[in-house]
């Protein structure tokens, strides 16, 4: 009897798995990938007269499932408290629903690039999804279908590409942004710095160091004395901390994205007696899982960028966008814990920028949304940093392409002004 | 005409001396047994024919130097060794062991033809033809590792203890069909036996091991007739 | 693997034609019948034209979704296929299968950058693949046992970062784009129509040549080391040999799985050939079947389908859904879906009390009803005794 049931469950697992090969392919009959854009002025697939539907693709599974499901909370809270108030009024006078319709890549390209087929002719646009390979890998097939591939979570300058990427945008700041920044900040100084670098060998790194090199160029207070680099795979670069701390320099600038390197080159720094002011990239300057554990007090400053409020921080416990965040999450966004990750703040951001295009979008077309997302300059949405906004116009750079440079002030960061 | 020789053979394994100096000479169409009490080098000897264990001294297969040769280089000489516990193929088939056995040879018609040989001599597997390896009884697996051995068309066999672990009936049913391959193929054999009567009924001849040495040599008759091998090995 | 389907002697024989003409058992009437269904020489030839003829016209015919899908399954049919030569047919544990198909679409990708003409693109995406499995399994092989395994995990491991690193190659972390699979003109085919026919027609021929592979001369040595090293040593086999061409052959098919990857996703970067997929890829074939051919087109339709399907259920719980659909399937059937059908014919037969269960009719040598047939013959004969 129970060996019965228990093949009658293995057929019926077979049966699903035969149905699934057609019910993938039964949402997509309408052909619209395959015959190109519709008729000019008709409203482009996942739009209606009162609702519209976005396409996430992003890991929900795997080692990088937290900021992923950051992702699809953050806009997801949002758009749930607005559809809430009664839905959002678009540029042609319709008022919509915003729907979120999300699917699991795992952080795998090729799943990534599947999930996108199945989208997309279901969704009106995709969004806010994590990661350059997932995102690179259906990124052609976005542009010959024309369907909007906006305001995702990558520092790949490819998206910001308006002529390799028309149908493309980033949102959050490439990794040049953030070494530029600091560059800035440092060349502004009235002092003379001395500076070491030390750097992840491969895009991230070189990006970081990019963008640094530009912002110093010509500032004749400051010096590259060393210059080293590390695999990503490497276990220790104490070796590079040793060599680096003999160059003596006064200024550390640390592009590196992997936590527990971090953490052992504040402590091994610390032993050899070398406390420089030391940059962090944004990604690997947590306060409580790298800075505590790296001993980062005895370093006279160390800095970060940013561009969203840090919820958690008790400086913005009575600020109202964070608190309509913190109460929308969970009650919208089926997010119940206290968000582990910034990509939270950043979705919720996503969700307000694609509000503003919405009310500027003309038409229910793809074509119109791109032209509205492309106009908007110095909106300040709601999480954000002062000095810092999202603007679409200028070519070549993500939505968010301002960061400030904020120092550890034993529990959190701090917006600093000057490098002193 | 000798075919198969060994002198001063030695071998180890580690630290271990197993072989000491064993000499064996097979004359082509003979039988010569090995005897000897466990850990006397019997398998050790039969292993160091067929390449499977690193050997010294002079080891000869129809005037070739063979010590050293990677065991299938051995085998593709003509040299069949019927390993102890059988070493049958448990996933396939009766009839595709006996066909692994012919693998080196190109002669199809052959082939079919020793099979049917093999499954006249052993009738117990024509019954379990198409019945895969695992489902068989230990006097079958016995009787297709021989049968194996004998799709490969060897000069010489390499049997290593073939009654073990079987019922004294089967047991000679399975000599009994090994000494009538031996009368109508010719095919020469060292025959590693603990039960030296059934042994007796194959050999010509036979060598008694003692700690890797050969203690004993003679043909079957005169070793019959000595005591000390009737207390040791022929149960009084 | 034995191909004749010639009886051992003509009494068996004799006895068996007797078994499907006179009345039989009821037992065993049913497979004789059935086995004597599928000898028909129409039967035999008609059924794998029909099922061509199907495959052509099935991308016609279908969504561009369903089309797609299809496309990946035999992307991943054909990786798990090379994966089952080494590891289903030779039983050595290869977990390193991904590192192929990723070298085979970096090859691709890079090959169709560099505008070279595509069948080159084509033939090294074989060999470079086949080289480096060659290269690594005359390391391997030696070591023998676990060390094989130890050895390929290494693959993807050293792999991921080495084409980060390799950057003027492989793009680094952001990967290689390559659209190069677009329908010629005037064929009226869809790109993803075409896209199809490719996968189906280049893997249809590596399917066929594997199947092939392993159902001849070098499949038994094959079925032989993975058996008993020993015995194959005794037979003339060298198993370090055999080894080293299974794995060869894995990494060239690999390489294949590589090139059709290129195909469908048009895509590469260096988590393509992250370690998980290898040990997704290794739960697909166990999943599809080990040391079977159709187990390796089910193990594709796994490696694709369920992602999709958990997906559907609930986006944010696949892991957890996949890791309880593995084991529910492990737990059914052990010899993976290919063994749905046996297991279902095993049941059935299993109601009438009869001994019909000595041939399971998968059984890879001989015809399927030569096993009741000799059994008949036994009993047949002691019947007239």
């Amino acid at each position: 009897m129970n060996r019965h049931s228990r093949s009658r469950k293995a057929l019926g697992i077979a049966v699903a798995s035969a149905l699934a090969v057609t019910v993938t392919g039964c949402g997509n009959r309408e052909d619209a990938g395959r015959s190109g854009d519709a008729a000019e002025g008709a409203p482009s697939p996942g739009i209606t007269d009162d609702s519209v539907t976005l396409g996430i693709t992003t890991p929900l599974s795997g080692a990088t499932a937290g900021p992923g499901t950051c992702t699809v909370a953050g806009v997801t809270a949002y758009f749930g408290m607005k559809n809430a108030e009664g839905g959002i009024e678009f540029g042609d006078g319709q008022t919509r629903t915003v729907e979120i319709e999300a699917l699991d890549d795992t952080y795998d390209p090729q799943q990534a690039a599947a999930n996108y087929d199945q989208l997309k002719d279901e969704v009106f646009a995709m969004t806010a999804g994590l990661g350059t390979p997932t995102n690179r890998a259906w990124r052609d097939a976005a542009i010959a279908d024309e369907v909007p591939q906006v305001l995702i979570m990558t520092g790949d300058p490819l998206f910001s590409d308006t002529e390799e990427s028309p149908w493309q945008l980033g949102f959050v700041p490439i990794y040049q942004n953030e070494g530029e920044a600091f560059g800035e900040l440092l060349a502004s100084s009235s002092g003379n710095h001395r500076v070491a670098i030390l750097s992840q060998n491969d895009d991230f790194g070189a990006g970081y160091v990019e963008g640094f090199k530009s912002a110093i160029e010509g500032a004749d207070n400051i010096e590259i004395v060393d210059e080293l680099t590390y695999e990503a795979t490497d276990t220790s670069v104490d070796a590079q901390i040793t060599e680096l701390a003999n160059s003596d320099a006064d200024v550390f600038f640390n592009a590196m994205s992997v936590t527990p390197l971090v953490i052992s080159s504040l402590q091994k720094a610390q032993q050899l007696g070398w406390t420089p002011n030391w940059f962090l990239p944004s990604n690997t300057s947590s306060p409580t899982a790298i800075l505590e554990p790296g001993g980062a007090a005895a370093f006279p400053g160390i800095y970060s960028v940013s561009f969203s409020k840090a919820p958690q921080s008790p400086a913005f416990a009575q600020d109202e966008d964070v608190q309509t965040y913190l109460a929308a999450l969970p009650q919208y966004g089926n997010y119940p814990d206290p968000p582990a990750f910034p990509h939270c703040q950043w979705s919720w951001m996503v969700g307000a920028t694609l509000e503003q295009v919405f009310m500027e979008m003309e038409e229910p077309t793809r074509d119109s949304f791109m032209e509205a997302l492309r106009g908007i300059e110095g909106f300040e949405a709601p999480l954000m940093l002062p000095d810092t906004s999202v603007s679409t116009t200028e070519d070549g750079q993500p939505a968010v392409s301002t960061v400030v440079v904020q120092k550890y002030n034993g529990r959190g960061y701090d917006t600093v002004e000057s490098f002193e | 005409m000798t075919l198969l020789e060994l002198e001063g053979v030695t071998a180890s394994y580690g630290p271990v001396q197993v072989l000491d100096g064993v000499s064996l000479s097979v004359p082509e169409e003979g039988a010569v047994g090995i005897l000897g009490a466990n850990g006397a080098g019997k398998t050790t000897t039969l292993r160091a024919i067929s390449g499977t264990v690193r050997a010294g001294g002079r080891i000869t297969f129809d005037g070739k130097d063979i010590r050293g040769m990677r065991p299938d280089q051995v085998a593709a000489l003509g040299i069949a060794h019927v390993p102890e516990g059988r070493g049958t193929l448990g996933d396939l088939t009766v009839r595709d062991n006996l066909r692994v056995g012919a693998y080196l040879r190109k002669d199809r018609k052959g082939v079919d033809k020793d099979i049917d040989y093999c499954l006249d001599l052993f009738p117990n597997l024509e019954e379990r033809i198409t019945s895969n390896a695992s489902a068989l009884s230990g006097g079958e697996q016995q009787m297709l590792a021989v049968g194996r051995a004998i799709m490969s068309k060897p000069r010489l066999m390499l049997l290593d203890e073939a009654s073990l672990g079987l019922a004294p009936s089967t047991a000679k049913n399975v000599y009994d069909a090994i000494r009538r391959l031996r009368v109508e193929s010719g095919i020469a054999m060292v025959v590693v036996e603990q039960n030296a009567n059934l042994a007796f009924t194959l050999v010509d001849s036979a060598t008694v091991l003692e700690t890797g040495r050969n203690v004993l040599t003679g043909t079957s008759a005169e070793l019959k007739g000595m005591d000390e091998i009737r207390r040791a090995y022929l149960g009084g | 693997m034995a191909s004749s389907p010639k009886t051992s002697s003509p009494k068996t024989s004799a006895s068996k034609t007797s078994a499907s003409t006179t009345s039989a058992p009821t037992s065993s009437a049913t497979t004789s019948s059935a086995s004597s269904f599928r000898q028909r020489p129409w039967v035999r030839w008609g059924a794998p034209l029909l099922l061509v003829a199907g495959l052509a016209v099935l991308p016609l015919v279908m969504t561009e979704g369903a089309n797609d899908t299809l496309a990946r399954i035999g992307v991943f049919a054909v990786a798990v296929l090379g994966l089952n030569v080494v590891m289903g047919y030779t039983g050595q544990v290869s977990l390193g299968q991904i590192f192929f198909l990723g070298l085979g679409a970096y090859v691709t990708a890079y090959g169709v950058q560099s505008g070279w003409n595509i069948v080159l693109v084509f033939v090294l995406t074989c060999l470079i693949p086949a080289v480096a499995g060659l290269v690594v399994a005359l390391a391997a092989a030696r070591l023998g046992g676990l060390a094989i395994a130890m050895v390929t995990i290494a693959l993807p491991i050293v792999g991921v970062p080495l084409a980060k690193r390799l950057s003027d190659f492989t793009g680094g972390s952001q990967g290689l784009s390559a659209r190069f699979v677009e329908a010629p003109e005037g064929s009226g085919l869809y790109d993803d129509q075409w896209q199809l026919y490719l996968v189906l027609v280049i893997g249809g021929i590596v399917f066929l040549m594997t199947s092939l592979l392993v159902r001849g001369k070098y499949g038994r040595a094959f079925a032989i080391v993975k058996g008993n090293e020993n015995v194959a040593s005794s037979m003339g086999i060298s198993p370090y040999r055999y080894k080293v061409l299974a794995f060869t052959i894995a990494s060239l098919i690999g390489g294949v799985s590589g090139f059709l990857y290129m195909v469908v996703v048009q895509y590469t970067s260096p988590e393509t050939m992250s370690f998980g997929h290898s040990i997704e890829l290794l739960v697909a074939m166990v999943i599809g079947g080990a040391g079977s051919i159709v187990g390796s087109l089910l193990g594709g339709a796994f490696y694709v389908i369920v992602p999709d399907v958990t997906n559907a259920i609930d986006p944010s719980l696949t892991a957890l859904l996949q890791g309880a659909l593995l084991l529910a399937v492990l737990f059914v059937l052990p010899g993976g879906l290919v063994s749905l059908p046996r297991a279902l014919m095993r049941r059935l037969r299993r109601s009438p009390a009869g001994r019909g269960s000595a041939a399971p009719p998968t059984t890879p040598s001989s015809t399927p009803g030569s096993g009741t047939a000799a059994e008949q013959s036994e009993t047949e004969r002691q019947g007239h005794a």
